[in-house]
Formats: C-alpha cells, sequence, structure tokens
C-alpha cells in the first residue's frame, strides 16, 4: 500500500475538482456572497450590548432590511445603524430582548409589516419561532461557534463554492440543496413550494440591497411574486392583533420610560401584496391602534409624497436605488420632525 | 468544538504543529495535549471544564489510595467514593431532570399536588464518555487489574485525550495511559492513514448523516400523521443510517486524529448491520460501550455463572441500563429492554436450533437481524411514545391510508443508501478497511479519497453536532 502516493492523487484531484467546481459556478453567475445566518445576527446583536444614546438599533421583517440602506443613514446623521431586522419574522421577540436584556436608551426603529408584526405572539408560531431561535442563538453561541463564524468570514467573501444558507434558498448549491432540486415525483398531495431564489446581497454588518437581478429581470422579480403567493396563501391565521398590540406597547412603554426613542415606520409594498394588506391587515384595524397605544413617533410612508408611489420589483422590497432614496429621505423627515437627532452637526 | 469545523482545523494544524516541533520535549508535549483537551472542551462551555478536573482528581487521588490500601473496607470506600462522584454528576446533569419529572408523576398519581419549577440543568457534553472511561479505571485498580498511572499527567491526560474525550471511544487504562509513558510519533505510513481515516469519518458525518439521511429521518419522526408503511419505513431506514454514520463517523476520526499523534484508539465499529443476531450486534456495535458493560456491569452482576435464570436477569439489567445510559428517557429503556428481549431470545434459541451459517442463510439473518434492529431504533428516535406507538403500526403495515409525507427522491435516496450500507458491511464483514485497502492500486485509494474530499468540501454546511454528544 501506497499511501503517499494516494494522499498525493487525492490531494492534487481534490483540488483540480473543487477549482473546476469553483470556476463553473462563477461562469453561472454566481458571486462569493455571506449567508444572512444566525452568526451574523448575533455579532450586530452583541453590537447592543455597549451601544452609547446616540445608538441607532434598526428591527422589524425583511422589509426593514431591504428598505433601510445603513450608507445613506449614516451619510445623512452620522451614526451607522445595527440592522437587527429578521426577514420573515416578528420584531416582537427582538424588540423585547433588547428591552429587558439591555440598558439600551438611544433610538429603535421598529418596521411594522403587518403580516408578520401582528402575526402572532404563540412561541412555536413561525415568525416568532424565527426571530426568538436568533435572540436564543446570540444568548447561548458558544466560542467555538463564534471562532468558526469568524474563520468562515473570509471564505464566504471569497469563494463561491462555499456559499450556502441557513435560509435554504432554491439557487443554493451546497451538496443538499442540489439533491434536493432533484425532488421531482410527488407523492404526498400537498402544494409544493415554488422555486424561492435568493434575491439580495447582505455586507458583514447586514445591509442587505436587493440584487440588480431582481430590480431588472421581470421573469426573476415573478419567479419572487410566485414565492409570496404561495407563502401569503397559505397562511390561513388570522391576525392576532389584541396580543401582538398589548405585548409590544408593554415593552414600549418600559423603554420609552427609560429614555428611549421608539420610531415605527411602516414600509412600501405594491400591487397584489398591498392590496390585500389595505383590505384585510388595513392601517386603520391595525397600525393606527398601534401608534395611539404606544405614543411613539410613527411613519407610514403612504403620507408622504416622495415615498408614497415607490414601487417594490417584486411587490414586497424595494430595489437597491429606491432603498437608498427611501432612507434619505425617511431620515431627513424624521430629523426634520426631531425624531431623530444629528450626530454630524451636533 | 466539533471535529466538522473550521475551527477544528486550525486548531487540530496548531496542535500538530507543536506536538511534532523540537520545541517541546515529550513531557511538555503531553502537557500541550492536555491543554488543548481542554480547550477543546472549554470552547464549548468553559466552567464545565471543572467537573472534569473534579473527575479526573477524585479518580486519580483514589486510584493512588487502592494502590496501597490494603484494608478491604477502606479500599471499597474510595471506590465507593470515585462512583458516587461520577455517577452522581451523571444522576445530576443527566437524569435530574427525568428524576424530578418521574417524581412529579408519581406524587401527582397518589393524589399529591406537587408541581416542583423544572431545574432547567445545562448537560455536560460527553458526560456519559468521561465519566464511564475514569470510573472504569478506579474500579480496575479496585480489581488490581492495573497498576496505578505513574504521573498526574498521564492520568489527566487519559481522561481529557480530545480525540475520544466527548463521543468515545471508550478506553480502558491499560490500553491508553501505558502509551503516554514513551513519546509517541506517527510513521508517515501511521500519518496518511490516520488522515485517510479523519477523511473517511468526516464523510460519514458530513455528507452521508447530516446531507443524505437526516432531514428525512427529521421529517419522519417530526410528524404527527399517522403514516403510510411505506414512509415510517424509510424515515427508520434513514434514522438507522444516520446514527450510524454519524457515530462510526465520529469514532472514525478520533481514531485517525489519535493516529496521526502516534496514539491507537480501539476500533469502535466493525461492520455492525451484517451481525448475525444480536450477541454478535454487540461485538459490532459501539464495542467499547458493550465490552464496558459486559465487564462492570453484567458480569459483576452475576453473568452467566449463576444459572440460566439470573444470567437472563443480569442479561436485561444490563441492556436497560445501557439504554438509559443513551438518554433520560423511558424511550431509550424500551430501546434497551427490546434490545435485551432479542438477546433472551436468541440465547433460547440457540439452545434449540444450531444452524451452521453459510453465505445465503448467513445474508438472510444478518437482513433479519438489520430488520429487527430498525424497530429498536424507531424507540431510540422517537421522542414521545406516541410517535414510536404510530411508527411501529405503520412499519407493520396497519395503516395503509396512512399519510405520504415523502418525495419519491427522498425514498429512492435513503433505500439505496441503505441498502448499499447493508451490502458493503456484509461484504467487509469478516475484513477491515486496512486489509481492503492493502489490497487496492494506490490510484483507486488517491480516486476514492480525491471523491470524499470533494464531497465534503461542496457539503459543508451548519456544522451539525454529533448525536451522540448528547449521551
Amino acid at each position: 500500500m501506497n499511501l503517499k502516493q494516494s494522499m498525493l492523487i487525492a490531494l492534487i484531484l481534490s483540488l483540480l475538482s473543487l477549482g473546476a467546481w469553483e470556476m463553473y459556478w462563477r461562469a453561472q453567475n454566481k458571486l462569493p456572497d455571506l449567508d444572512d445566518n444566525k452568526d451574523l445576527w448575533a455579532v450586530q446583536r452583541a453590537k447592543a450590548e455597549t451601544l452609547s444614546e446616540d445608538g441607532v438599533i434598526l428591527m422589524g421583517s425583511s422589509r426593514v432590511l431591504f428598505d433601510i440602506q445603513l450608507d445613506q443613514w449614516e451619510n445623512e446623521t452620522g451614526v451607522r445603524p445595527i440592522q437587527l431586522a429578521s426577514a420573515g419574522a416578528s420584531p416582537l421577540p427582538i424588540f423585547h430582548d433588547i428591552v429587558n436584556n439591555t440598558d439600551f436608551k438611544g433610538t429603535v426603529l421598529v418596521g411594522v409589516t403587518p403580516g408578520l408584526f401582528f402575526s402572532t405572539t404563540f412561541p412555536k408560531a413561525g415568525p416568532w419561532k424565527r426571530a426568538q431561535s436568533r435572540v436564543d442563538y446570540f444568548e447561548d453561541r458558544t466560542y467555538a461557534q463564534r471562532l468558526n463564524h469568524w474563520l468562515s468570514l473570509p471564505l464566504q467573501k471569497n469563494l463561491v463554492l462555499v456559499s450556502t444558507s441557513e435560509e435554504g434558498w432554491s439557487d443554493d448549491i451546497d451538496l443538499k440543496s442540489l439533491l434536493n432540486n432533484f425532488n421531482s415525483g410527488d407523492r404526498t398531495g400537498k402544494p409544493q413550494y415554488p422555486p424561492f431564489n435568493t434575491f439580495a446581497y447582505i455586507g458583514q454588518d447586514r445591509n442587505n440591497p436587493m440584487s440588480e437581478k431582481t430590480a431588472t429581470d421581470t421573469a426573476f422579480a415573478n419567479s419572487i411574486k410566485a414565492a409570496w403567493k404561495f407563502v401569503i396563501m397559505g397562511n390561513k391565521n388570522p391576525p392576532e392583533k389584541e396580543a401582538t398590540t398589548n405585548f409590544f406597547v408593554a415593552d414600549a412603554k418600559k423603554f420609552m420610560e427609560r429614555g428611549g426613542n421608539l420610531i415605527l415606520v411602516r414600509c412600501p409594498s405594491s400591487g397584489w401584496i398591498k392590496e390585500g394588506e389595505d383590505k384585510f391587515l388595513s392601517r386603520a384595524d391595525l397600525w393606527d391602534p398601534l401608534v395611539k397605544a404606544t405614543k411613539a413617533n410613527a411613519y407610514y410612508y403612504e403620507d408622504y409624497d416622495q415615498l408614497k408611489d415607490l414601487e417594490c420589483p417584486e411587490l414586497s422590497h424595494l430595489s437597491a436605488t429606491d432603498a437608498r432614496f427611501f432612507t434619505t429621505e425617511l431620515v431627513k423627515i424624521m430629523k426634520a420632525d426631531g425624531a431623530l437627532s444629528n450626530s454630524k452637526t451636533n | 468544538m466539533l471535529f466538522n469545523s473550521l475551527s477544528f482545523v486550525v486548531f487540530l494544524v496548531i496542535v500538530l504543529a507543536l506536538y511534532y516541533s523540537k520545541l517541546l520535549k515529550w513531557t511538555g508535549k503531553k502537557r500541550m495535549l492536555l491543554l488543548a483537551s481542554y480547550v477543546f472542551y472549554g470552547l464549548w462551555n468553559p466552567p464545565l471544564v471543572i467537573l472534569l478536573w473534579i473527575s479526573t482528581i477524585v479518580d486519580w487521588t483514589a486510584g493512588n489510595k487502592l494502590a496501597i490500601e490494603t484494608n478491604k473496607k477502606k479500599r471499597k470506600m474510595w471506590l465507593l467514593l470515585s462512583m458516587f462522584v461520577n455517577l452522581g454528576f451523571l444522576a445530576f446533569f443527566k437524569y435530574g431532570n427525568f428524576l424530578l419529572e418521574n417524581f412529579t408523576l408519581g406524587m401527582n398519581a397518589l393524589g399529591l399536588a406537587y408541581e416542583p419549577k423544572p431545574m432547567d440543568i445545562i448537560l455536560p457534553m460527553g458526560i456519559s464518555f468521561y465519566t464511564f472511561q475514569t470510573m472504569s479505571y478506579t474500579i480496575d485498580m479496585y480489581n488490581k487489574k492495573i497498576k496505578p498511572a505513574r504521573t498526574f499527567l498521564d492520568f489527566a491526560l487519559y481522561v481529557t485525550f480530545f480525540p475520544q474525550l466527548v463521543a468515545g471511544p471508550i478506553v480502558r487504562a491499560k490500553d491508553l495511559i501505558t502509551q503516554f509513558y514513551e513519546e509517541k510519533k506517527a510513521t508517515s505510513q501511521q500519518f496518511i492513514w490516520g488522515t485517510f481515516l479523519l477523511t473517511i469519518g468526516l464523510f460519514q458525518k458530513v455528507v452521508l448523516a447530516d446531507t443524505m439521511l437526516a432531514d428525512v429521518s427529521d421529517e419522519v419522526f417530526g410528524s404527527k400523521d399517522l403514516l403510510h408503511s411505506l414512509d415510517a419505513w424509510t424515515g427508520t431506514l434513514a434514522f438507522s443510517g444516520q446514527i450510524f454514520f454519524d457515530f462510526a463517523g465520529y469514532s472514525t476520526c478520533a481514531i485517525g486524529i489519535a493516529l496521526m499523534l502516534g496514539i491507537i484508539l480501539p476500533d469502535n465499529f466493525r461492520y455492525p448491520y451484517a451481525s448475525i443476531g444480536f450477541s454478535d450486534l454487540w461485538k459490532r456495535w459501539h464495542i467499547s460501550l458493550s465490552t464496558w458493560l459486559r465487564d462492570y456491569l453484567y458480569i459483576p452482576l452475576g453473568g452467566n455463572k449463576n444459572g440460566i435464570t439470573r444470567m437472563y436477569v443480569a442479561l436485561m439489567l444490563t441492556m436497560l441500563l445501557g439504554g438509559l445510559w443513551h438518554g433520560a428517557a423511558w424511550t431509550f429503556v424500551i430501546w434497551g429492554a427490546l434490545h435485551g428481549t432479542y438477546l433472551v431470545i436468541e440465547r433460547l434459541l440457540k439452545q434449540k436450533i444450531n444452524v451452521k451459517i453459510n453465505a445465503f442463510n448467513g445474508i438472510l439473518l444478518a437482513l433479519l437481524t438489520y430488520t429487527l434492529v430498525n424497530f429498536t431504533w424507531v424507540f431510540f428516535r422517537a421522542r414521545e411514545f406516541s410517535t414510536a406507538k404510530n411508527m411501529i403500526s405503520s412499519m407493520l403495515f396497519m395503516n395503509p391510508e396512512g399519510a405520504k409525507i415523502l418525495h419519491d427522491f427522498d425514498i429512492i435516496k435513503v433505500l439505496i443508501l441503505t441498502s448499499i450500507l447493508f451490502i458493503c458491511h456484509w461484504i467487509m464483514r469478516n475484513t477491515s478497511m486496512k486489509e481492503v485497502s492493502q489490497k487496492i492500486s494506490p490510484l483507486v485509494l488517491g480516486i476514492v479519497w480525491a471523491i470524499m474530499l470533494f464531497l465534503i468540501a461542496i457539503a459543508q454546511g451548519s456544522s451539525e453536532q454529533f448525536i451522540y454528544f448528547q449521551f
């Protein structure tokens, strides 16, 4: 047995095949990308522990993640916010964590996507569980997990072949995702999830602009719309207006009493998603009572001429260009209102 | 720290660099290995390293006292001290919640309203492994089977040696401590073979267990529906593959890493799914635990020396406690009871029927054994009895209208993989990986090795924890 020879062959062949794999996926227009996983979130959450009164924390669902761009916010205010918004999740567990587990009394901006914000307070329900699992991970993560994340960042930034996602996007290229794409032949009789590809690129500080392809390729944007239809139409649970509002208001009161500045923001939506939200999760039924109960500074995009006509390419999030515009204008409005101070000039 | 993680790659490179550098002499290398082992464990939860220290100090002291003490009563006291501390850790950390739950149930059954606060105890990773390992030292010292470790460093390293610390193999003192007395250095053949074993172990864990099988098993055992037979069988077969690849993968990694340091660890698995009968299975599955239970539980309970009835009682007790060792739940006890029952029935049958094993009936008997093993896995994997009951009824074809939750591809994938697993185990039944690799050309071995490396690299995921860490 000539093990040295075998090892040499194994090393050469595996390096060659991995190189070919990397080139193949780059030729398919894949780019190295970070995964918006619980580690990336936890690193930002950790920053909240030592944040001063000038600090800003953003939370909410994917609309805040896409629509508030950190560079523009920083340009306008001199403060780079901490992005804690979590896609597909209720912001309530995260706000609860910040209010009850930190002394932070700066600014918290909470995005109100009605279908998620008012969805539930049931711990096992998806929107709650997704957010709470990140909070729990932040508290429980081991030193080994922190080290793994730190070591993985340069690999994620430079190699396509290591790209994978906690979310499980249809266009992931790890072995399990590729095998799942073979999943032909359905015997379950249940509706099948349409292809749901990733449509943003996230940075190390979780700044998350929409991909150019989503904004410009209508067919691709339509595939995301089909996924929204599947998710939204499949959800038969009515909103838990009273429970969610009460839960949030209790935390809001505590936060504002200690000097915290709470801002509520309703980001744009378009097309049938907006129509559905207006009809079944209306402003009058949900947003207005929430604003009244919290007494927080509140901004509904339709109240502002410069924001009300913004169109979402896939009906729920702004393109990167529009998100930059939205952020700049929103911050200007908030500053004019006195809801935000300007560290740059102060 | 997990073997299938980036931090471990960096850790191993640093350890190997220091181990093979000329900066340190043998004692220094052992100190470095000990420190590295504490880092390996502490990166998960630093305060729990204290438990390792207490176990180490108690058994080191007990061992030294047993080496010189002649008074029988005092010797027994030292042994009991070791068992009290180690089993006490296990009782508190692993079985605390379970005991409290059952106590509460008992009180409530007696009509006494009692509702204690949950204890919320964290389970120290691998506690069942290192407590059993360190106890074996003291028990062997008590039975005068071994000599005490020469130095505290040797003993501490024996308790804490990082390759096998959290999920075995559970190594006996005579097999490991003595290896620390003289300087160890892997030959180039050993080092490369160790690297190959590490690759195979990671391939089993990352590619076969986590990527190919875990999701199907999770979906089936997580379902609240009464399932169709095909789904129930597929889920159970997937788990049978997952648990094997996960655990054997860890052991293979451990053996490979130790070999890279020139330390030899015993085999823990010998192609168990080709076992012919359950006595054979327990000589092939988690060998280090089954021999531990045999030597320190079954034989002290009387073994086969006190008549047939006592032997069966000892056998059942051993398997019941073996089940409980795996987890603090009644489902694990049932798993142990089923294995105990199988063993008893097999011994009874062997007294009446004498079958000469050949290739044809051998593979049929192996298939029968594997089928029966799958029924036991249902109790091992199910979190609730209701799930296990539903699964068993579906596997017995009692629910023809059961829910179909798996896709065609998942079923085909699991059936192909577990068939290959069974056939490979049958082919390898009387040989070893080393023997096979010696017969094939370096080119073929290199290609197989490269395929495994490639698949590990593209399957990388979220560093799933090894199942046996929780035991």
